[in-house]
């Protein structure tokens, strides 16, 4: 949890140039740190980083606009993969 | 009569008082709710010395508390002036000043970013916060007694709108009362508008096209529903559970809606309540199209064509879209859309001059840029005491006098003694079944005059290899027509209002990566 939670910050400020802290249950889209280019792009990211598919129900703004809800998402189909 | 923006708000208040207005994610309106916010609005403002005539400016993000302070600074009689809260320190500045504005209204998170601007403009809170430095209007609200005030005649002035997409600085196109009463009740004409109308709202608040939404819903007494589309299947799941019937959109949008590289539930919803998706702001590609009829398949699709000078000029209707997927239309009611040769003639069919706008949708010019209005603003000797648009934009007229858009005068590219339009080469490049967009310009080649180069984003976000998008290109396109330099972006920047691909931008950023000195002669206020 931790690690993924530092990738993804990691991450997010290389990627949007924000230098502060990411609070995991800020709201990104909210404070423009994501926007609607960027928030697509962490997807690939993550799919590609954490070897996990989303499915359709998954990409929405409320799985993917705070990090512990990326976390979660990303727990969640890791333990459905293969079944 | 007077028509006009508060005068169709009074009227469907008395009509429909407990209507639902305006649903965000925060909060929703009626009618009554949304003009009272708007009359405490304008009183707020003439407490704080604002007065009949004065500029306004507004740069907030799209909540249901903007629309209330738009409509707000028309019942101030004040001019409205947008501002995209995304331009940077000078460029506001130069707005501010350009315009005069004597008030900027923005939300408590972007205070810090504009409070340096507290020194030549007066400064409102209009969503967030209240911080007791600066007066928050929808605070203030609550304790004003509002008085109903309006002195507005049709020819004042009702809005400044900034183009952007130009070199220089931008813009302000200069819109009376009277250009935003009647291009609200034509657009409503040809597209139908109702009372039972639902509209689907990605747009922004900061140009014409978005404004338009909030006009057609006090207008007919319809309902608008906010969106920040950020991920397609969050729009997708709005359309069905509030059962939209209206989206109007940008190409730029259509393309984030079917983004190939996202798990799409598209199957998962019922769109049957939507009745049409309209479009300006660039051509619409075919794989748009498709993915929009197999998408909302009772929608009708109404690709439409404009430039801010005269908000809207043409729409094809959309029965013809099959037989004619390229054509911009014909004339909107109550305008006239001609193609001239250089001698202010009527071209013959399929002759390319330019297009020539004339009618109700002609606005008042630039604010104080008598130089550029005189430029683009003129008469024309068979219309005698009329101005008329002169766009810059090439474009011909079939013989059924369907028109087609070519090119912006100054985008034309000349290359081994032909003149290419960008557009044909990108609707080429389009069709090849990896690519999403593309964006083909000039690059400086002394030996050929210049040679083409293209932009383009794939659906995997991966490079095609040079050779084989080139050797499909030569099966597709005559050979001078074949783009000298192929340049891949992961996706492509858009301008500031949410719609149309930076051309600009993505010109510079493809120079630079083929080591090219910049050249970018762009002179013109944007397309919509």
């Amino acid at each position: 949890m931790r690690d993924e939670i530092e990738v993804l910050s990691d991450y997010v400020r290389s990627e949007s140039g924000y230098k502060g802290n990411l609070n995991p249950e800020a709201d990104l889209l909210e404070a423009k740190i994501l926007d609607s280019f960027s928030v697509v792009q962490l997807v690939m990211f993550i799919q590609e980083r954490f070897k996990v598919e989303f499915e359709a129900e998954d990409l929405t703004r409320a799985n993917l606009a705070t990090l512990s809800n990326i976390v979660a998402l990303i727990d969640k189909r890791k333990a459905t993969a293969g079944k | 009569m007077l028509r006009s923006i508060p005068r169709f708000l009074l009227e469907t208040v008395q009509r429909l008082p407990d209507k639902t207005a305006i649903v965000s994610r925060e909060r929703s309106v009626t009618f009554s709710q949304l003009h009272g916010e708007a009359l405490a609005t304008a009183e707020c403002l003439r407490e704080m010395g604002v007065q009949s005539g004065d500029r306004v400016g507004i740069c907030m993000e799209k909540t249901v508390d903007q629309a209330s302070v738009i409509l707000g600074v028309m019942f101030a009689n004040a001019v409205l002036v947008p501002i995209l809260p995304r331009l940077k320190g000078p460029n506001i500045r130069h707005i501010i000043d350009n315009s005069g504005m004597v008030a900027m209204i923005t939300d408590s998170e972007r205070l810090n970013e504009v409070s340096e601007f507290a020194e030549i403009t007066k400064l409102f809170i209009g969503h967030g916060e209240v911080e007791k430095n600066w007066p928050n209007i929808p605070y203030m609200r609550r304790f004003l007694e509002p008085r109903m005030f309006l002195d507005r005649i049709g020819a004042d002035n009702a809005a400044i709108i900034y183009s952007s997409g130009s070199t220089g600085r931008p813009k302000g196109i200069l819109i009376s009362h009277r250009n935003l009463a009647d291009g609200t009740d034509i657009v409503a004409e040809y597209l139908g508008t109702t009372q039972e109308e639902r509209i689907g709202c990605v747009l922004s608040f900061n140009f014409d096209y978005g404004l338009n939404q909030i006009w057609q819903t006090i207008r007919k007494g319809a309902t608008l529903y906010l969106h920040d589309l950020a991920l397609p299947n969050d729009l997708f799941a709005l359309l069905a559970k509030e059962s939209i019937t209206a989206l109007p959109v940008m190409p730029v949008i259509i393309t984030k809606m079917f983004d190939r590289r996202l798990k799409l539930a598209t199957g998962a919803h019922d769109f049957s309540a939507l009745r049409y998706v309209c479009s300006t702001g660039g051509r619409l590609s075919e794989d748009m199209i498709r993915d929009l009829k197999t998408t909302f398949t009772r929608a009708k699709i109404f690709s439409m064509f404009g430039l801010t000078e005269a908000f809207r000029s043409t729409y094809l209707d959309p029965d013809k879209l099959d037989v004619h997927p390229t054509s911009i239309g014909k004339a909107i009611p109550d305008c006239q859309v001609m193609v001239l040769d250089e001698h202010g003639e009527e071209c013959a069919p399929n002759a390319v001059g330019e297009l020539v706008h004339r009618g109700a949708t002609v606005t008042k010019g630039y604010w104080r840029d008598p130089e550029n209005t005189a430029k683009v603003f003129r008469a024309h000797p068979r219309f005698p005491g009329e101005i008329l648009v002169f766009s810059g934009d090439r474009a011909y007229r079939d013989e059924e006098g369907y028109l087609y858009f070519v090119a912006r005068a100054d985008e034309m590219i000349k290359t081994k003694g032909f003149r290419v339009s960008p557009t044909e080469v990108e609707t080429e490049v389009v069709r090849h079944p990896d690519v999403v967009d593309a964006v083909a310009f000039a690059v400086p080649n002394i030996a050929v005059g210049e040679d083409i180069a293209c932009a383009y984003t794939t659906g995997s976000g991966k490079a095609l290899p040079d050779h084989s998008l080139t050797q499909y290109l030569k099966t597709q396109l005559p050979t001078h027509m074949v783009p000298a330099y192929l340049v891949h972006f992961d996706s492509f920047p858009i301008t500031g209002n949410a719609g149309k691909l930076d051309r600009k931008t993505i010109k510079q950023a493809a120079f630079e990566r083929l080591g090219i000195a910049p050249d970018v002669k762009d002179a013109r206020a944007g397309r919509g």
